[in-house]
């Protein structure tokens, strides 16, 4: 058996964030969009390094769909720039960028074939014939579909349809790429392998990406940087890692991970009343048989088996706490000890401050 | 906490007994049947056995239920063998008026057909790619001569380009002599058009904006510019309802009668003008008949092509 211990440990990124490098990437600058007379997207900044995936974050009308439109050049902007590898691009159709996209449903077309279809961006390039074969027959190696490129996308699974999808992106060996949503329609066992390959292919060819997705856990789980963003604007943009153990803003913190969201301050190990906001990761609840330093006398209300580890719904004198708990069963009505290892404080939405017990 | 046990999930189900069932569904099939029946009598009595009755005739088996019809009718060629003679259809088809009348169908079918298709694309497609105020409007005039009656329309096209009409008139006032138009196969073509217009563009726009919009976002980002789109994925893409409105086009047109009557010269005009001459002027039903087997004949290889695209768009679907 194998220790999953992943909860507070996001992968390991090869690219470290950093100031925004000039020349190589995707660089936008107070990009602005009002559609049907609500600001979508507002005064927003992005700025993507040479052969980093970013992820663009955010509930469903958050904009992030808008931003990956407007960058793939479908959207026009009404202010603001977009640069590709330092050439201005906003001015451009979406026939002239050099970023090629992956559609939420493939958007293959249903009448070529899959060779076809890969090899289409190729024969506008007015390539030769023999040269098309071969840069198709090498993308869908790749994507390992060969056996499938006299097939039509019909004929095809959800998952090789996406693979397909990938490579005639890929084959136009474009700048940037940018996929929307790009797993959103793949089954959970599918996402997870799917989400790998794209990941290893991306870093395989060094290639600028950005995704657009709602799932946290994709995000965390393919990225270099994560920008989430809330009602057009972009919260919080940083590592996976420190999106998860330092969120800015309380949005991000509700909406990476799971959250304790109480209103009051710890003060001791204790939560007192208080106007602020105090965010505790249910890791950070720790439960014991014995009493320890911080810790208070609890009951276990409700428990939800989540495979690995249970989460454990636990009453303290001062507050309901939600814990992930690995280990023994536990059962409801059982008498413990809850003790907050580090608790954040949320003041107008903004993280002011943390607090831990020393556990 | 208390938990709640759940039955298992076959214990709810309901399983009706077997004889109840199917007396019933025998007698729904039967119900269907007889409902189905009164649609097919009617097709099989009154159009069916006609038909088969006037080619019966058209080769030349003049006894029976044509008897009448041959002892009215003029230059009746009677059978020589069994299966009938193909006398009439000799005559005909050495007919110089006839070949002339076919060929002018022919013609006039396919320059109509093409340009309408032309127009319901061009009407389509701008709504698709462009969409707003203009191309709605344009759409919805298109359909206007769907609520104007045939006979009208050919009575006012015809004052339209008639040596005293509107615009030998206007070009008159420039000093220009415009040419006239009206008894000329140009305002058949041009009556045909209008006509057969509404319901090519109800069929094609439809189709055009089943495409779906990210199928057209794909094309362009993979370097296609507009027209390539079009030639590549939007036709191709909307290719069967544009099959469909085609062969629905071209029936229509290849066997009108109102629009050329009206509009066309007396010789040589299209078939069903010919048909009617021959049936009522010229008292020769027999050489009317041939006439209408040979529309028909042209009339069902443009069926075929219907047939062919209907089985494509239904094997599209099953692959799915």
């Amino acid at each position: 058996m194998t220790i999953h211990e992943p909860l507070t440990k996001p992968p390991v990124s090869p690219t470290k964030p950093g100031t925004p490098a000039s020349g190589g990437g995707l660089t936008i600058r107070g990009l602005h969009k009002i559609l049907g007379g609500r600001t979508i997207i507002d005064n927003l900044d992005l700025s993507v390094k040479e052969g980093e995936l970013v992820s663009l974050l955010g509930p469903s009308g958050c904009g992030k769909t808008t931003t990956l439109r407007m960058i793939a050049g479908f959207l026009e902007p009404d202010s603001g720039s977009i640069e590709v590898e330092g050439q201005e691009v906003s001015h451009l159709g979406a026939e002239n960028r050099p970023s090629a996209m992956v559609f939420q449903n493939y958007a293959l077309w249903p009448h070529m074939t899959v060779a076809k279809n890969v090899g289409f961006p190729l024969k506008l390039r007015k390539m030769s014939k023999a040269e098309i074969k071969d840069r198709v027959e090498a993308v869908l190696e790749l994507v390992s579909l060969l056996h499938h490129k006299d097939s039509k996308p019909a004929r095809i699974s959800g998952g090789e349809q996406q693979r397909v999808a990938l490579a005639r992106a890929l084959v136009q060996e474009p700048k940037l790429l940018l996929l929307d949503e790009p797993l959103s329609n793949l089954d959970a066992k599918l996402r997870v392998k799917v989400r790998e390959d794209i990941r290893k292919i991306q870093q395989e060819l060094g290639i600028t990406t950005v995704i657009v997705t709602h799932d946290q856990e994709e995000a965390m789980s393919m990225s270099d940087r994560i920008a989430v963003m809330n009602a057009g604007r972009i919260e919080q943009y940083s590592t996976p890692e420190a999106l998860y153990a330092r969120p800015e803003t309380e949005f991000v913190a509700t909406f990476i991970g799971s959250m304790n969201r109480l209103e009051g301050s710890l003060k001791d190990g204790l939560i007192t009343a208080g106007p602020d906001v105090l965010g505790i990761r249910p890791e950070d609840v720790i439960l014991a048989d014995a009493p320890f330093a911080g810790a208070v006398p609890a009951t276990v209300e409700r428990v939800v088996p989540r495979g690995h580890f249970q989460e454990v719904y636990v009453r303290r004198a001062d507050a309901l706490l939600r814990s992930f708990v690995n280990g023994e069963p536990m059962r409801p009505g059982l008498r413990t000890y809850a003790g907050i290892r580090k608790a954040m404080t949320f003041r107008d939405g903004r993280l002011v401050g943390e607090a831990g017990a020393a556990l | 906490m208390t938990t709640t046990l759940h039955k298992p999930a076959e214990l709810q189900q309901t399983v009706p007994p077997a004889g109840v069932t199917r007396p019933k569904r025998l007698g729904q099939r039967a119900v269907g049947f007889f409902m189905a029946l009164p649609p097919i009598l009617l097709i099989a009595i009154f159009v069916g056995f006609p038909i088969v009755l006037a080619f019966g005739f058209s080769i030349g088996l003049t006894g029976g239920l044509n008897h009448t019809i041959a002892t009215i009718g003029q230059n009746v060629h009677e059978a020589d063998a069994w299966w009938g003679t193909l006398a009439a259809y000799q005559e005909m088809f050495t007919n110089k008026r006839f070949l002339g009348d076919l060929l002018v169908t022919v013609i006039v079918t396919l320059v109509s057909t093409a340009t309408v298709i032309f127009l319901a694309l061009g009407i389509g497609l701008y709504l698709k790619l462009k969409g707003g105020r203009m191309a709605r409007l344009l759409s919805g005039l298109a359909i206007v001569p769907l609520f104007i009656p045939v006979v009208i329309a050919s009575w006012a096209i015809l004052t339209f380009y008639s040596g005293t009409g509107f615009l030998r008139s206007v070009f008159a006032l420039f000093g220009v002599d415009f040419p006239v138009w009206a008894f000329t196969m140009v305002t058949v073509i041009i009556g045909s058009v209008w006509t057969s217009l509404p319901f090519a563009v109800l069929m094609v726009s439809s189709g055009l904006q089943s495409v779906p919009n990210a199928m057209i976002e794909a094309a362009r980002d993979a370097g296609a510019g507009s027209l390539r789109t079009i030639v590549s994925v939007i036709v191709p893409m909307a290719a069967v309802p544009i099959i469909i409105a085609t062969t629905f086009t071209a029936i229509g047109i290849v066997g009108s009668f109102t629009v050329p009557y009206f509009t066309g010269p007396n010789s040589p005009n299209m078939l069903g003008v010919d048909m009617s001459n021959y049936f009522s002027a010229f008292n020769q039903p027999q050489q009317s008949a041939v006439m209408a087997f040979t529309v028909f004949l042209i009339a069902s290889g443009i069926a075929a092509l219907y047939v062919w695209a209907n089985f494509r768009s239904a094997k599209e679907q099953g692959k799915a």
